[in-house]
């Protein structure tokens, strides 16, 4: 028993497919995903004791109405005692899943629901440019000269890029990986989709030289939740409980320009070094690598922090197809929000919920066999932090 | 600053007015902690080190060098649209000290990372300066001009040496010195047009108008394609007005103009596709030979939009009317040279085997023939088809033809012949 002492599990989830959906309210696919994922857990709805909500980005009013406890309302959780919405960008769920931790662990609650719902297609083109060029920016020091997303990690790639050698071609192979899980996927709005070539990825016009227009993200609609409960209660609610067994963290900056690889790559470092020891085994034992960075860059980055290949050389597994379906590196297991397409904080609670699906041994087409333990990190705003988690199908 | 500054203005703190006080006097400020002497950047209420409050300043040198910086094309907000494509960079100041920034007075293309650079101020209001940065290499400088405060990478100078080009090459001098050929150069992207190779092209015609030994120009395309048209990447900036109405004024009337009046007899030399803005290059020139397996037409309509560089206007001059119009109306991109031909717009289709054999024969046909011969030819010529009435043409015919049997070399041929008849 006291191998769970104080650990959690994901017991229960739900998603919708992720695309563009102007005519689907928010609300809509708030109901569907809570619904699934309460039915999915075996949990009756008022066994929901809290709820735990991942942020929504650039939509004011669907933030207000979750802060403001509409969720347990809108979906009769009698039980539900505790509410509230959390925000730290990309790295949200990861706070929401520590919140719910917390929650258990105090006895505050016996099961915490996590969903996230965004609408991107209902938010004006020019808004979405707007906030997307303002939000993680710094208003005196970086948005005045013409600042946005793409830019900075068109600026990060090219720094890359000269450090590491790393050609265009390697660096669309990144891409090519992340669709070909995507391809595979019900959920991905590249569903079933040709996966393009490096060759299609680089003629496609430049945004940020040297990042591609196919190299940036698509921005989409999408949702999905889980139900967490103590590791004690899991395995008497569902036959597939999905354990979290160790986490480290690492922040970097909230300002790119005082960040550089040196940095991200010794947090990357730390931050999972702390995480496999928690769960008490080794990268060795790890079987996908569920990896979200938002963008190619930080791919190959990650690799090479985690030691899975000589420093430099973090693109390699990518072309020659160790982190494709079947290899032997199964690695962003979603493609990441290049191949999901982007719902703003919404990647993070997918990677989670693909975490448990593969470790649940539901994911279908896409699901790598024997799956014992997954590493899954999240990252927020342009790249400010890393969260690093270690789950598995057991304890140990 | 009389115009109004309608991108964003850093938000100034409390602790921070000295900094951008100073940006006014051009000068740049680091800020250092007294206690434990720390540069710091951006500067900070407390001392992020330490946490001392007993902070000061620096004045910066002004240099450093390029730690990373990227060629912003596309997806900005609307306000930065006029700007595009600007180098959005982190410099490193020799201080130590890294900020972002942009990169001024220099062609994207030439920007590298590790490159020195120093500080220059655009005065966007009269409470801030932005620190931006150019090249400390005088020699990879473009001079600023008016459109700086934009942070607009600025125009390049009117004339440029042919060694500046980086969208088409520019070659005179080879076997036969009185052919000049000019060769849009960009295969990857089959040599669409964007602003920098508008500007080349209206200096490379500008510049062979006053290379007296050159009688014909070859206009081509390197790669297989002569030309696909307007490149993308131009578009997002069209979305302003100005921007829009300039790129069809300046930019696109400029390259129609220096071609037409470039006084040498232009020779488009078509193949792979010609289709749009490569068309209306081409029919801004004097004759078209083709490759059999061209494909050519307007794809404009299909945008909901028409030729906008000659195009419109040119082709219902350059062909039969009626099928002019079915050109521009249908949007085909799959015009067959032959088809052309038929139609009545080309001056000849060659086989594909023989295209560049075929063609250089026709060139060194020409370039045989006396270059203000030529010169005076594309002028009555085009007097004549402007349309105004035949007494003018002939009247320009008569006095053009007068003049070139006067000029002194000619003189000298009929000397000779005067001479032989005599004896
Ligand atoms: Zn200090």
């Amino acid at each position: 028993m006291s191998k769970g002492k104080g650990k959690i599990a994901i017991v229960g989830i739900g998603e919708v497919p992720t695309g563009i959906y102007p005519e689907r309210s928010p609300w809509a696919i708030m109901y569907e995903i809570c619904t699934q994922a309460v039915q999915d857990s075996g949990l009756d709805k008022n066994d929901i004791e809290a709820v735990v909500t991942v942020a929504p980005q650039a939509q004011a009013r669907l933030t207000a109405e979750i802060s403001f406890g509409k969720i347990p309302e809108e979906l009769g959780l009698k039980g539900c005692k505790d509410v509230c919405i959390c925000n730290a960008g990309g790295a949200s769920t990861s706070n929401c899943i520590r919140l719910a931790e917390q929650l258990i662990a105090s006895g505050a609650a016996r099961a915490v629901l996590i969903p996230h719902v965004t609408v991107h297609s209902c938010i004006p083109m020019d808004e979405l440019i707007n906030f997307f060029a303002q939000a993680g920016m710094d208003l005196q020091w970086e948005y005045p000269f013409g600042t946005t997303y793409n830019a900075i990690i068109g600026m990060l790639t090219r720094r890359y890029m000269h450090e590491s050698g790393a050609t265009p071609e390697e660096m669309a192979s990144i891409v090519v990986s992340m669709r070909k899980w995507a391809a595979l996927d019900p959920n991905s709005i590249f569903f079933n989709k040709k996966v393009p070539s490096v060759e299609e990825i680089l003629s496609s016009p430049m945004v940020a030289d040297p990042l591609h227009k196919r190299e940036c993200n698509i921005l989409a609609d999408g949702g999905a939740a889980m139900v967490v409960t103590s590791a004690e209660l899991a395995p008497k609610v569902t036959q597939t409980p999905v354990y979290k067994l160790g986490e480290g963290a690492a922040f970097f900056t909230a300002c790119p320009v005082l960040r550089d690889n040196g940095m991200m790559t010794r947090g990357f470092t730390e931050s999972a070094a702390k995480a496999l020891s928690e769960a008490h085994i080794t990268k060795d034992d790890i079987d996908i690598w569920n990896i979200y960075l938002a963008y190619p860059v930080g791919h190959p980055l990650m690799m090479e922090s985690l030691g899975l290949c000589e420093p430099g050389q973090g693109c390699k597994s990518f072309v020659d197809g160790s982190t494709w379906p079947g290899g032997k590196m199964p690695w962003s297991t979603i493609g990441d929000a290049i191949g999901r397409g982007h719902t703003g904080s919404g990647v993070s609670t997918a990677t989670y919920v693909d975490t448990a699906r593969q470790l649940m041994g539901k994911a279908d087409a896409r699901q790598v066999q024997g799956a014992r333990f997954v590493f899954q990190n999240t990252s927020g705003g342009s790249g400010m932090n890393n969260i690093a988690t270690v789950w598995g199908k057991e304890l140990i | 600053m009389t115009q109004q500054y309608i991108k964003p203005i850093p938000v100034v703190q409390p602790w921070t007015e000295a900094f951008w006080k100073s940006t006014k006097n051009h000068s740049l400020l680091i800020q250092k902690c007294s206690a434990c002497e720390s540069l710091i950047f951006y500067p900070r209420k407390r001392c992020p080190e330490c946490w001392s409050s007993d902070l000061g300043w620096q004045e910066a040198a002004g240099r450093g060098k390029v730690y990373t910086f990227t060629i912003v094309r596309d997806m900005v907000e609307a306000k930065f649209v006029p700007d595009l494509p600007y180098v959005l960079a982190m410099v490193e100041l020799e201080e130590s000290v890294r900020m972002m920034t942009r990169i001024v007075e220099c062609d994207p293309e030439l920007v590298q990372i590790g490159m020195e650079v120093e500080v220059v101020f655009d005065d966007i209001t009269d409470r801030h300066a932005l620190p931006l940065f150019r090249p400390a290499d005088e020699s990879l400088r473009i001079t600023a001009t008016d459109g700086d405060q934009t942070g607009k990478a600025s125009e390049p100078a009117l004339f440029m040496s042919p060694d500046d080009y980086h969208t088409i090459l520019y070659e005179t001098g080879g076997t036969n010195g009185a052919v000049c050929r000019i060769t849009l150069n960009r295969p990857e992207k089959r040599n669409s047009i964007n602003r920098r190779m508008a500007l080349e092209l209206r200096d490379a015609f500008r510049r062979v108008r006053e290379d007296r030994n050159v009688g014909v120009v070859v206009l081509a395309g390197a790669g297989g394609s002569f030309c696909s048209g307007g490149d993308l990447d131009v578009f997002p900036s069209l979305a302003e007005h100005q921007t829009s109405l300039n790129w069809l004024a300046h930019e696109g009337l400029d390259v129609q103009k220096a071609i037409t009046d470039c006084e040498k007899v232009v020779i488009a030399k078509i193949d792979g596709y010609c289709l749009a803005g490569g068309l209306e290059l081409a029919l801004c020139c004097d004759l078209l030979y083709a490759k059999e397996s061209a494909r050519m037409g307007f794809t404009e309509i299909n945008m909901g939009i028409l030729p906008g560089w000659g195009g419109t206007a040119r082709i219902v001059r350059s062909m039969p009317v009626f099928r002019a119009r079915e050109i521009i109306y249908s949007g085909r991109k799959d015009y067959t040279a032959r088809e052309m031909f038929e139609m009545g717009l080309l001056s000849r289709v060659f086989k594909d085997e023989e295209f560049e054999e075929q063609f250089e024969k026709a060139v060194a046909l020409l370039a045989a023939k006396k270059p203000i011969a030529l010169r005076m030819g594309k002028e009555i010529m085009a007097k004549s088809a402007d349309g105004g009435s035949i007494d003018t043409a002939l009247a320009v015919e008569r006095n053009g033809i007068q003049w070139l049997t006067y000029a002194p070399d000619i003189q000298a041929m009929m000397d000779q012949f005067r001479k032989n008849v005599k004896s």
